[in-house]
Parts: C-alpha cells; structure tokens; sequence
C-alpha cells in the first residue's frame, strides 16, 4: 500500500508557548479514510493547519504525496483540498460563483472551469441550487459546497477538519455519504478529524486518538476496540477513549477565538 | 516569481471584492445618501459664506459648493479605505483567509487585490459625488481631464488609506480594536487638513499641521484641478509626495501581512 501523508515529529508551539501538537508521527495510506479523534483543544485542527502548510512546524516535517510541507508548501497545496471548520464559504455570492473563486484561486484554465464546477457540483448533488445565493441555502447544503470548494483542483487529498460541526444527525449521514463515495468512486485519501465518536467509527478506516497534542493510540476502529475486550464487555469507541485518555469527552471551548466561531457555525449551519 | 500568476492570483481577490461590494444593497445607498447629505447640508449652510467677498477670496472661489467639493471626495475616500484591513479580520474570523492560504496564491496577492479593489471602490464613490456635484451647479474648471484626474487621485487616496489599515490589521485581530484605531486616526486626519476650511482661515499652529498633513496635499491638488486649471507647479508635487506615500504603504502592507500569515 502506498504511504501518502507521512507525519515525522510534527511539533508545534504557538507563539504564546502552548505546546499544541507534540512530536506527533504517523502515515496515511493511499484510499483510505484516516481519522482524528480528540475533544477540543486536542490540537486537531493545529494538525491540519500544518499538513495544509497554513502554519509552520515548529519541529519536525512531514511529506503529502511525497513532497515536503517545509521545504516545498506550495507544490504541496497542489495535491490537497482543505475543507476548514469554519463553513468559509461566501454567503453573498451564488454557489457557482464560491466555485469560480475557488477554481481562479487554483488557476485552473478559463476552458476547464465551467465542466470542473459541474463535475464537483453533481458529486456533492448541488447542481439545481447553483444560481442561488448561499444565503438560502442549509447548513448541510453550505457544508456540501464546501467540499466541492475544496475538490475543484482533483486534490489527491481531501482533509476535513470537523466536517460535520453543529450539524444535525441526519445532514451528518448524509456528509458521511458524500465522503464514503469521494473515496470508493474517485480514489481519494481523506484525512478529517472529528469528536464525534459514531462519526469516527462507521466512516473510518483508522483512527488516532489525540489528546493534549499527543496520539494515544493509533489503529483500525475494530482493533481499538479488540484491544481493550478483556477490560470491558462489549467496548465501544468512548471505552477506547476513556481507556487511553483517563477521561471522558469534554465539551469545551477553550479559547474565545475558538467559541466565536463554533457558535458562528452552529447558527450559520441552523439556517 | 510568475507575473502572469500573480497577476491571476491578484485578478481574484479583488474580483471577490467587488462582488462582495456590489451584493451589499445598504451600503451601496449609503454611498449615495452619505455624500449627497455632505453636499446639500454643507453647501446650504456655508452658502452665506461666499457672499461675504473676503471669504470667497480665501476660498479662492466664488461657490462653496466648488470648494468642498474635492474635500467631500477624499473624505469618503479616507473613510472607505481606512476600514479595509476589517475585511482581513472578518476573512481571519470566518476561516475565509485560511481558505486563500491553502491555495497556491501568492501571499502579496491577498493585500494586493483588496488594496485594488479598496481603489476601484473609491474611485466609484467619488464618481457618485462628481455626479451629484454636477446636479448641484458645480463647475469643474478643467472638464473632463480634470474630473479623470480627480477620481485617479480620490482613487491613490484610498489606496493609502487602505494600505494604513491593512498593515494594522495584520497586526491587530480584533475588529473592535481597528475600528477604534482607525477613527482615532481619521477624525484628527480630516480636521487638521484643508478638506473643509480653507487654511487661510485656520490658525497659525493648525496651519502648519495642515500643510504637512497628506490629506491637504490631496485636496490642494484636487481643488486646483477643480476650480483653477491646471497649475501644474502646485499639482505635480502633491502628487509626487502622494505617490511616493502609497508606494511606501503598499508595500508596509504586503511586507506585515506576509509576515503574519508566515
Ligand atoms: N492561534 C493560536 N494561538 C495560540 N494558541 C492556539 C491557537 N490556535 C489554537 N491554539 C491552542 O492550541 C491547542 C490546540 O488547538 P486546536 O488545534 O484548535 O484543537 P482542536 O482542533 O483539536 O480543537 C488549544 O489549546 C488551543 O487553545
Ligand atoms: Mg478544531
């Protein structure tokens, strides 16, 4: 199988000095739907930032396709899609419009643009809303587009940071469809994080568990929860959590910055 | 470096921009209302002024319509790009920005475009103002040229404006803060300048900051345009000196938003 992101010592301190992500090493294989699974503050979205080369490591490297983050970011923004927390998609402008950004944003040639946007616009079954404005769009649909946003180029790496933030269950299906297909029909890696248990457990293929900037544990859902049978009956994900953490999930914000925009997406995603 | 893609890269930063601008109803209306308010209150109320004929001297012109019209235009330029940089922190706040730096755009492209789009936006505004100027009876002297050459440099006022607040920004990451910075900075701009009152009729002190402040050298030049002709030894090095600030700030922009998105 072939490795596509290799994670060598990642290491990053904000300027402030908190340690947020810790030596962290890990390899993703090609196709495969890799998970990060932490409570806020984790250093999930920290991880992200520094694949996607949005900030740099403090220690340590890591490669995307065979390209190193350090010393070549913007060859490396070539092979991936970044979907952020945040819904940053642009309410005022028309879902085909978000797109045309996006497609101008990677250079894609005046000739190809208009076929790109309808072929990312069927994937994630937006075609019929395209024209509208963003602003009457869902939650679930704002998310969706999103995606298509961060899919315009064929990246060969899909990374969704909280790809279902304030969602509700159903939508939250139906993102998990969207992703499940991405992989089977276009062969595409994904990497997403997440604090949703269910979520990491039926869309994963492995999953890491990040706490306080260090991985607990790293392995298929099925092994993790293998692993720890002889402690518990019938262990689920939360088990494997609690076994490796010491704690249970918690619910907290932990910076302002941090519940600004978790509040600002839980509303955007209620309309 | 790739002209061709920095270019591209700066082409949509600001096409966004401008999107943006033109989906916002209200604030297009008050684009509108806001100068047309300036000019009818204004030009009402000092109107007696320019009957007294020492006062007209001063102003250098029979109409204080004539006069305030150039001031009227780099005041909405100084208000619209000094509050440029918030669409930084509002693209930093909504993950927008994050989203740009994932792509492979050129950094100095984001400051660039918006700095363009800043301009463009300026030089529609102070269109509007020409037009509603012109329904108000007043007479630009050099015509045509003239108003082209007003708007170009309503247009390089905005820029600098907008290049000042886009370097705050990236240092500042509160909207609540650069907006009290940016009125801290603008009320003291306008009233120490020769926007409204003509310096002849200012203090000695606040003449002296008048004269060196930016905001007159664009006035001065613009109401020479506008009501004199083209004086080109009383034009030529404000806009010199104008150029030259831009330049500087532009570049201060470029070089503290690089650097804080690293
Ligand atoms: N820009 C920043 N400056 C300083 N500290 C930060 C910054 N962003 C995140 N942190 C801190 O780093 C830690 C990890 O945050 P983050 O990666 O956002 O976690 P997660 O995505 O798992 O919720 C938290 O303690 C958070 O407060
Ligand atoms: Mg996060």
């Amino acid at each position: 199988m072939k490795t596509i992101i290799e994670a060598q010592g990642l290491t990053k301190v904000y300027s402030g000095g908190i340690l947020a992500v810790d030596n962290v090493s890990f390899s993703v294989n090609q196709g495969e739907i890799f998970g990060f699974l932490g409570p806020n503050g984790a250093g999930k979205s920290t991880t992200i930032a520094l694949l996607t080369t949005l900030l740099s490591p403090t220690k340590g490297t890591a490669t995307i396709n065979g390209i190193d983050i350090t010393k070549h970011p913007y060859q490396a923004r070539l092979e991936l899609g970044f979907v952020s927390q945040d819904l940053a998609v642009e309410d005022a402008l028309s879902g085909y419009n978000n797109l045309r950004l996006q497609a101008g944003f990677y250079h894609l040639s005046r000739t190809e643009v208009h076929d790109r946007i309808a072929e990312v616009l069927k994937m994630v079954d937006l075609t019929g809303r395209s024209k509208d404005k963003v602003e009457t769009y869902s939650g679930g649909m704002r998310k969706r587009l999103d995606i298509a946003c961060g899919l315009i180029h064929r990246p060969r790496i899909l990374f969704l940071d909280e790809p279902t933030l304030g969602l509700d269950i159903q939508t939250r299906r139906e993102i998990w469809k969207y992703v499940n297909t991405l992989r089977e029909k276009n062969n595409m890696t994904i990497f997403l994080t997440t604090h949703y248990m269910d979520e990491a457990d039926s869309l994963c293929d492995r999953i890491a568990i990040i706490d306080r900037g260090v991985i607990k544990t790293l392995d298929t859902p099925t092994a993790l929860k293998e692993a720890i049978k002889n402690e518990v009956e019938n262990p689920t994900l939360d088990d494997v959590f609690l076994h490796h953490t010491g704690k249970e999930m918690r619910e907290d914000f932990t910076t302002k910055e941090e519940s600004f925009k978790a509040r600002n997406n839980i509303r955007r995603a209620r309309r | 470096m790739n002209i061709k893609l920095l270019l591209s890269d700066i082409y949509w930063v600001f096409w966004r921009e401008i999107k943006k601008f033109l989906q916002q109803k209200a604030r297009l209306m008050m684009v509108v209302i806001q100068p047309l308010i300036w000019l009818v209150l204004m030009g009402n109320s000092m109107s007696g002024l320019t009957r007294n004929p020492q006062a007209a001297q001063m102003l250098g012109t029979g109409n204080y319509l004539d006069f305030m019209t150039p001031g009227i235009m780099i005041m909405t330029a100084l208000f619209g790009g000094v509050f440029g940089g918030t669409t930084i922190i509002w693209d930093r706040r909504t993950g927008y920005l994050n989203k740009m730096l994932a792509a492979p755009i050129y950094r100095a492209a984001i400051p660039l475009g918006k700095l363009l789009s800043i301009g463009l936006q300026t030089v529609l505004q102070a269109l509007i103002i020409v037009i509603i100027a012109l329904f108000l009876g007043v007479h630009f002297k050099t015509g045509i040229p003239g108003v082209i050459a007003l708007l170009a440099i309503a247009g390089l006022f905005g820029i600098i404006m907008g290049g000042i607040s886009l370097s705050l920004s990236s240092r500042i990451k509160s909207m609540e803060t650069l907006m009290a910075v940016s009125n801290f900075l603008t009320m003291p701009l306008m009233f120490t300048s020769n926007a409204m009152f003509p310096t002849n009729a200012m203090p000695a002190w606040l003449k002296g900051i008048a004269m060196a402040n930016p905001v007159s050298y664009a006035v001065q030049a613009m109401r020479t345009i506008s009501t004199q002709g083209w004086i080109w030894h009383d034009i030529l090095p404000a806009l010199a000196a104008l150029t030259g600030i831009m330049v500087v700030l532009v570049a201060l922009a470029i070089r503290l938003f690089s650097k804080s998105v690293n």
